[in-house]
């Protein structure tokens, strides 16, 4: 069967337990009818397809929740991934400051290139909140990382999180893969220039492309 | 448990959801809309399988009530799905869940073979 999707991202939630990353991916409420079985047992992962400038992306995200009590997360877990949400709490301090750690956990075991995004949820929360909007954008710009506070019970920059992480690991993606593969025909490849393009006949052959 | 393709059995119902032995509509929760496999991505097959209910009785705490379920969609690689949730695994399966309302099980992943299943009866087509 063919491929139904151009690209496809593991993305990791990562930060202290309680801030909120189950929140993120799994959308359950009180009153949610399927409480008693599916939360029981819990979400893995889950797939979900965007399009992203006209192109199918598949997004694969894992919740790490449960595995966070051991402070780090090992290497096995970050196999693969893309791209990290790192999530605090904003009526939490400590959830906060540990965002330093958390980054450090990664340059110790995930891919050097891997993308990541701070994200302070619980920002509905705001007569409890403990860290600025401020205090957050000032440790984004520190590590140079994106920033966005968020809900997860709103649903409030939660979908726009995921889409700025994907666009951002495509972009990286694609100009990997300009790098590796120049228009000077290094890899043995012969990709079309814009001008070489331009000298192609017109004919029905012209448009045959390697499947 | 046997697993068959479905050729000759599909009566008037199924005809209408059936095209060329796979869904000929999209798969939507039947809760939210949500999209969770694009049409003639999934194999029906005939198969009786336990699976929990999606209404579980509060009142019986600890008691697990599950239905059999005899029609699905086999998917054999789980990137084909638009949007799905997966369970942690129980027993070499994982439940599938709907990814936006995370209703469910609409479903089941083996885990030895990796492929997926979704149960026609737990979803709508559109």
């Amino acid at each position: 069967m063919a491929k139904t999707y151009d690209y496809l991202f593991k993305l990791l939630l990562i930060g202290d337990s309680g801030v909120g990353k189950t929140s993120i991916l799994f959308r359950f409420s009180e009153d949610a009818f399927n409480i008693s079985f599916i939360s029981t047992i819990g979400i893995d992962f889950k797939i979900r397809t965007i399009d992203l400038d006209g192109k199918k992306v598949k997004l694969q995200i894992w919740d790490t929740a449960g595995q966070e009590r051991f402070r780090t997360i090992t290497t096995a877990y970050y196999r693969g991934s893309m791209g990290i949400m790192l999530v605090y709490d904003v009526t939490n301090e400590k959830s906060f400051e540990n965002i330093k750690n958390w980054i450090r956990n990664i340059e110790e075991n995930a891919s050097a290139d891997v993308e990541k995004m701070i994200l302070g949820n619980k920002c509905d929360l705001d007569a409890k909140r403990q860290v600025s909007k401020e205090q957050g954008e000032k440790l984004a710009i520190e590590y140079q990382i994106k920033f966005v506070e968020t809900s997860a019970k709103d649903s409030l920059n939660v979908e726009y999180a995921f889409y700025t992480l994907a666009r951002d690991i495509k972009a990286k993606m694609e100009k990997k893969q300009e790098a590796s593969n120049p228009p000077g025909n290094r890899s043995g490849v012969h990709t079309l220039n814009d001008t070489d393009r331009k000298r192609q006949p017109t004919s029905w052959l012209a448009r045959c492309s390697v499947l | 448990m046997s697993e068959f393709e479905n050729t000759d059995k599909t009566g008037d119902s199924q005809s209408e959801l059936i095209e060329d032995g796979c869904n000929k509509l999209v798969v939507k929760c039947k809760y939210c809309g949500s999209k969770i496999l694009d049409k003639k991505l999934g194999k029906f097959i005939m198969q009786e399988k336990e699976l929990p209910l999606m209404q579980q009785d509060t009142r019986k705490e600890g008691e697990i009530q599950n239905e059999k379920v005899d029609q699905f969609y086999h998917v054999e690689n789980m990137f084909t799905f638009e949007n799905i949730g997966f369970t942690h695994t129980v027993d070499c399966y994982k439940y599938l869940s709907c990814a936006d309302c995370d209703a469910g099980p609409v479903g089941y992943y083996d885990m030895n073979t990796k492929h997926s299943y979704v149960a026609l009866s737990r979803i709508e087509h559109a």
